[in-house]
């Protein structure tokens, strides 16, 4: 086989593709005419276009057998619609509205940073937040120096009644002990009068006594000396009998 | 064929509508399907990824916001696919010495020869070239589908169409 012309090849190629306008057609069938090689090149190139669309046709003729094969397999796959898939789909959505939310909130930070006015004047911003600041604690602090007053009040009245509490304690002590004291000595001249009393009971019952057992051994003498005579007369009778 | 647009069928397949995807299977995979055979150079490993693009498709037919868009977003998730097996193959590849993903040499048949010239090309040319042979050889449409500009498809379909050449030529002057 002769070897086409080098500058000639792309333009066989084009011919061949059918890119070619007629003037470039012309042009090269006048070559075509002078050259046999890029005659045969051109020859070969339209044959092996012909056998690609041989093949191609080839292809094609079992590509109905292919589809249904492909459609068969399609019976194993669960449907589009099952649970699994939605959940799958639900997270991949939940994640790219995470993403979305993560980049519209940077896009904002920097929105914000770009458009943020000018910085402040400091000093007067702090005396704008010292009178804000003082004029709204001013009633708290009112309020929490009245509430600490009542509070000290409360507790200077506690103090005064613990202060009376205990000089009325101590007033009652010392009238307990006074009333102690003096019941103690009234009792004990009590105790010692009655104990005189009963002394004086006592020795009475005793004279009273020595008295009865006197007179008692008077009678018993008396009674005894009659006894006595009696047993002797007796006696003596007694003993006359036994003489006689 | 399901008549309902791409929008309505989408909506009911995300209430579980079997029958409403496999309209929308019916009506995209051969895209879906050509794309993956564009990037991996293997008609096996196409049909594999393509069905699993369908699958995920099903799967995650929830996170489609317009239905409209559904052709778009399942060959999106074949191309990822498929870019991805052919990662995970890379690094026994290079100990070969070749980025092809078919390890299978040149066959018999003139088709045969052809599938293994399109797997020696590179990715970035091979799924322009699948796309525009085996699609009805639309350049707009190629273009729309790629996300890239029709002049940019010309300059790839040029450059896969002369490396092709090379590719066969080479092969069939190897003893």
């Amino acid at each position: 086989m002769n070897r086409p012309c080098p500058d000639r090849r792309d333009t066989i190629a084009d011919h061949v593709l059918g890119a070619l306008d007629t003037r470039q057609a012309e042009t090269l069938r006048e070559h075509l005419d002078e050259c046999s090689g890029c005659r045969e090149y051109l020859a070969s190139l339209q044959e092996q276009s012909e056998s690609l669309i041989d093949l191609g046709r080839e292809i094609g003729g079992g590509m109905a057998a292919r589809q249904e094969r492909a459609i068969e397999a399609l019976r194993e796959v669960a449907p589009a619609g099952s649970q699994r898939r939605a959940t799958v789909l639900f997270l991949s959505g939940l994640a790219k509205t995470a993403a979305a939310a993560v980049l519209l909130l940077a896009a904002g930070i920097a929105i914000g940073r770009w458009t943020a006015p000018r910085p402040v004047d400091v000093e007067r911003l702090r005396a704008d937040l010292e009178s804000s600041i003082i004029a709204s604690l001013k009633p708290a602090v009112q309020e929490s120096i009245l509430a600490q007053a009542d509070q000290r009040l409360l507790a200077a009245l506690s103090a005064n009644d613990a202060k009376l509490r205990a000089d009325l304690g101590r007033q009652v002590h010392e009238d307990l002990c006074l009333l102690a004291a003096q019941s103690r000595s009234d009792s004990e001249e009590l105790v010692r009068m009655k104990f005189g009393e009963l002394v004086d009971l006592i020795e009475a019952a005793r004279r009273t006594d020595r008295q009865q057992v006197a007179k008692a051994l008077d009678q018993i003498r008396t009674q005894t000396g009659r006894g006595l005579y009696t047993l002797a007369i007796r006696a003596n009778d007694s003993t006359t009998d036994m003489r006689n | 064929m399901d008549e309902r647009s791409d929008r309505d069928l989408v909506k009911a397949s995300c209430q579980g509508d079997r029958t409403a995807y496999a309209g929308l299977v019916r009506r995209h995979y051969s895209e879906v399907f050509l794309v993956c055979l564009g990037v991996l150079g293997n008609i096996h490993d196409a049909e594999d990824v393509a069905q699993d693009a369908m699958i995920k498709g099903f799967e995650r037919i929830r996170q489609l916001r317009q239905g409209s868009q559904f052709g778009g977003w399942v060959i999106a998730i074949a191309r990822n696919l498929s870019v991805n097996l052919l990662r995970s193959r890379r690094p026994a590849q290079k100990t070969l010495g070749t980025e092809a993903v078919s390890h299978a040499g040149p066959g018999e048949s003139a088709h045969e020869d052809l599938q293994w010239a399109l797997a020696q090309l590179p990715r970035d040319l091979r799924l322009p070239l699948v796309m525009y042979y085996f699609d009805g050889q639309n350049v707009k449409a190629v273009a729309e589908k790629l996300d890239i500009s029709t002049s940019g498809v010309y300059q790839k379909l040029r450059t896969a169409v002369k490396e092709l050449h090379d590719i066969l030529t080479t092969q069939g002057d190897t003893p």
